[in-house]
């Protein structure tokens, strides 16, 4: 006896085939329905965007908001505080950069990218220079977790920012002055001189129309007599501002030195870890000067990288591999470029690389040699698996 | 050929068929979309924390000793002994309002006499179920391990009384208080269909591998498992090739002949085994006019299962300091399972049950010192999220996981106020990360008609095989071994080919 004619024998046998019969016979036609679930994601994740710069404006003297707004009509909705990662192409190069959304989340018709002019800055000088209103871009969808959560956060934030870290805390800010949330912000925005201010108008507006919102402007550089709030965003700065911090949840976003500053001066404060979130620590100025750089290592060197199939590239000591890959014209997915998307992955089969602290790299990947691209420098030559 | 087989996705189903079949000498090339491998068998990073994403309860693992079916799938891989298995004492521990809180241990004797000391009115009927439940799973287990020609029901009485049978009228037969059904019952939520339609063959075994073999959880959770199969896979000379997922299937004349890839590379190959969903191949991935309308038409015939709503969570103590003391936690506010079912359908959590697991329990490095990982799920169908206006999104899933919380909230105070990190992951999000129909994460609901008995996951296509959750069943046992089974059926088909005698 075969299993089907024993398996015929079971009470319930014939009824439940009967069932199966009727279900197909009148069951969901799923060809009609093709498509619909990716449809559904791409609302919200879309693999690329693309954008069109519907205007350019300046914030002030190195720091301009282009307004980019969706070549079909639709853009995704975010949370406030979180990025997309741009991408240009800049000499024949394809790179990115991830950019926090300005704008508020309250609507979708554009999204401001605010961005300031860094010293050297191969797209930061392209994109204030070259892209001009009209021009089209792409990007991702709007990632990160660099956002405020009803869950668990309370309802007193303080934000910290220095430079053009007040990008994606400006999305919060607007969000909630513009819809009236039941928040309380207090911004403490560093700047070494009082014109590198961005948003500084606005921020005075809104801080005065709104009793939820403080804004307090330090400047750490100040010149002979100016009268405003002075000294580095440290535990005794927030003291002196604030008060009583107990409760409070902060959120900073600045330069990488900032984190290393300002975090620990949280925590001599007792604030307790969960109640301090930061944004992605970006890829440091000057990865030799890290302290765990070995120092038999000159910025210089380069070294080979080969790849399955027989490819070999060169790249830098002092540059992430993602870098030494595009400038070679290899595409590997990446998002955040700081080390904690892990769009970036690869594996290493052999060589040595450095990854800055803040880069969060999995026990499995660290055991089976996976490192983040955007924040892994050569050390040595490297055989790696895309 | 470029290769003999391409195996579509490195999901677990998808590992074990492709490791299966390098180790037997097959030239295989295994297509993953994502840049490592592990399907919803993985892990990701927030802060300090690196969260498990699915594995709760591993079954069908076993002892040295006393090995269970996986254990003996996993060893023929080789990737058992490099890996540390952890053992967990108990079941669960159930909390029902103020009405129930129970915990029984994974043991027959202590779990019948923790039920016994609750339920002293149907103490009798209690230890009659469980002789029910272990002579049925003896009965299957003989049945089909030995091929029984003469399976008979006079041989095999429970087996053929019960196996198709729901596992309500099982329930009802045997007890009377509502909250025993729940206490012996409650695992549904690991098939997705509550008492009154899942098939009794679903629960008793789950509920018997549980307690003969013990839950287990694994060291460096099932990313571990997922990286150590993939190792023995390239260990063998197999090929695999990340961040290139599938796009179309090429058949001629109903054979299988190639695949190509999103980034329009045509690979030739005479065997696929598909761990990407029976519903995506058959109405995307294959042209239309190769698709034969009997097979579109069986494929109708099957629902897709539940999504969920997940909070990954990182807590700044240790769990007993909010009253965690188990791994395994169902929290219920309702003793009507069908209501949350009914529930599952609703995009807000008001009658759900919840599934709280805390890891540490059993595994304290699953998180750094003083810290606890805790993973919550409550079961919902993808459907309702679609009509969801985007610029509502976010709120409702934040105010969806603060529905859950509040009642974890209940049970175990104080738990908010540690939260340092927590993901939520929506239907949507599993759709994302899974590009599963509906964002289901076992697959097809599992009603009786949907056990392989009635639907198995042949193809019409030739040369086309399936493994994972959409072939059967989900969750990990079931769809680690649907991999080697579909290996084993393509190496068949092989030397059939080939003429060789089997």
């Amino acid at each position: 006896m075969s299993i089907s004619e024993m398996q015929k024998m079971i009470n319930g046998h014939a009824r439940i085939a009967e069932e199966l019969e009727i279900c197909r016979k009148y069951g969901i036609d799923y060809y009609s329905q093709r498509g619909k679930w990716t449809r559904a994601v791409e609302k919200y994740h879309p693999r690329r965007l693309e954008l069109r710069v519907s205007e350019k404006f300046a914030e002030n003297a190195d720091t301009t908001t282009l307004r980019l707004v969706s070549t079909n009509g639709y853009l995704p909705p975010f949370r406030a505080g979180q990025y997309i990662n741009l991408f240009v192409e800049i000499e024949g190069i394809c790179t990115s950069r991830p950019y926090s959304i300005s704008s508020s989340p309250t609507q979708t018709a554009y999204y401001d990218l605010t961005v300031r002019r860094i010293p050297d800055g191969f797209v930061s000088d392209y994109l204030l220079d070259k892209v001009n209103a009209g021009d089209v871009l792409t990007s991702t969808g709007p990632a990160g977790h660099f956002y405020y959560s009803s869950i668990y956060q309370g309802n007193e934030l303080v934000f910290l920012a220095g430079g053009s870290g007040i990008t994606p805390l400006m999305s919060m800010i607007r969000e909630v002055t513009d819809r009236n949330l039941d928040r309380n912000i207090h911004l403490i925005y560093g700047v070494r001189k009082p014109q590198e201010a961005i948003f500084h108008e606005e921020l005075l507006k809104r801080s005065q129309r709104h009793s939820n919102f403080i804004y307090d402007l330090a400047v750490s550089e100040p010149e002979a007599g100016y009268e405003g709030i002075t000294g580095y965003i440290g535990a005794d700065l927030i003291k002196q501002q604030m008060g009583d911090v107990t409760g409070k949840t902060f959120f900073i976003c600045g330069p990488r030195e900032m984190y290393s500053f300002c975090i620990p001066e949280l925590e001599k404060m007792g604030v307790p870890g969960r109640r301090i979130r930061r944004e992605l620590f970006g890829t440091p100025t000057e990865v030799t000067k890290e302290p765990a750089w070995p120092q038999e290592v000159k910025a210089d060197a380069e070294f080979t990288v080969k790849l399955a199939r027989g490819q070999v590239i060169k790249a830098r000591a002092s540059e992430p591999l993602l870098i030494a890959l595009e400038r070679t014209g290899i595409v590997v997915e990446n998002c955040c470029r700081s080390g904690e998307c892990s769009l970036c992955r690869v594996k290493l089969q052999s060589g040595k690389v450095f990854q800055p602290s803040g880069a969060l790299v999995r026990k499995s990947d660290q055991e089976s040699g996976y490192v983040h691209s955007c924040v892994a420098y050569p050390l040595t030559d490297l055989e790696i698996l895309l | 050929m470029d290769y003999d087989v391409v195996v579509i996705g490195a999901g677990n189903g998808g590992l074990t068929a492709a490791c299966s079949l390098a180790q037997r000498g097959v030239k295989t090339l295994l297509l993953e979309r994502h840049n490592v491998p592990g399907g919803c068998a993985t892990s990701f990073c927030r802060g300090r924390f690196e969260f498990e994403v699915a594995l709760h309860q591993l079954s069908g693992l076993g002892s040295d000793e006393k090995p269970g079916p996986l254990r003996h799938t996993l060893s023929k891989l080789g990737v058992v002994d490099q890996l540390e298995w952890v053992e967990m004492d108990n079941l669960y521990r159930l909390l029902v309002s103020d009405d129930l809180d129970i915990t029984l241990k994974a043991d027959r004797v202590a779990a019948i006499q923790t039920l016994q000391e609750r339920f002293p009115a149907e103490k009798d009927n209690i230890a009659a179920y469980f002789d029910l439940v272990y002579q049925f799973c003896v009965e299957l287990i003989t049945i089909y391990s030995s091929r029984d020609q003469e399976a008979t029901p006079e041989k095999y009485p429970a087996y053929f009384e019960y196996a198709l049978m729901d596992t309500q009228k099982v329930l009802d037969k045997f007890f009377s208080d509502p909250l025993l059904k729940m206490a012996v019952s409650i695992y549904w939520g690991y098939t997705g269909l509550p008492p009154t339609k899942q098939p009794f063959s679903d629960m008793a075994m789950l509920l018997f591998s549980y307690l003969e073999l013990k839950p287990y959880h694994l060291k460096g959770g099932s990313q571990a498992l997922s990286a150590a199969i993939l190792e023995k896979f390239l260990e063998s000379g197999g090929e695999v090739r990340f961040n290139c997922g599938a796009g179309k299937i090429l058949v001629e004349d109903g054979r299988v002949t190639g695949v190509v890839t999103e980034h329009g590379e045509t690979i030739t190959t005479s065997y696929i085994v598909s761990n990407a969903s029976t519903i995506s191949v058959y109405t995307e991935m294959i042209e239309p006019e190769h698709v034969p309308a009997e097979q579109l038409q069986r494929l109708g015939g099957s629902t897709v299962g539940p999504s969920s709503v997940t909070l990954y969570i990182g807590l700044d103590c240790e769990p007993q300091e909010v009253g965690i003391n188990e791994t395994t936690n169902f929290l219920c506010t309702s003793i009507d399972m069908e209501d949350a079912f009914a529930a599952c359908w609703e995009i807000e959590s008001h009658d759900d049950y919840t599934l709280v697991s805390c890891y540490n329990i059993s595994d304290p490095d699953i998180s750094p010192p003083g810290t606890s990982q805790v993973c919550i799920v409550d079961l919902k169908y993808g459907e309702p999220w679609l009509t969801i206006p985007p610029h509502q999104y976010f709120e409702l899933k934040d105010k969806v996981a603060s529905q859950i919380l509040d009642r974890v909230e209940h049970y175990f105070p104080g738990f908010r106020e540690h939260i340092e990190e927590i993901e939520v992951a929506t239907p949507i999000t599993h759709m994302r990360f899974l590009g599963t129909p509906g964002g289901a994460i076992y697959g097809f609901d599992q009603y009786a008609k949907d056990n392989n008995m009635f639907t198995p996951p042949r193809s019409v296509i030739k040369g086309l095989y399936f493994a994972g959750a959409w072939a059967g069943m989900g969750g990990f046992q079931p769809t680690l071994t649907s991999g080697t089974t579909a290996a084993r059926q393509v190496l068949k088909d092989i030397k059939r080919q080939a003429g060789v005698k089997i």
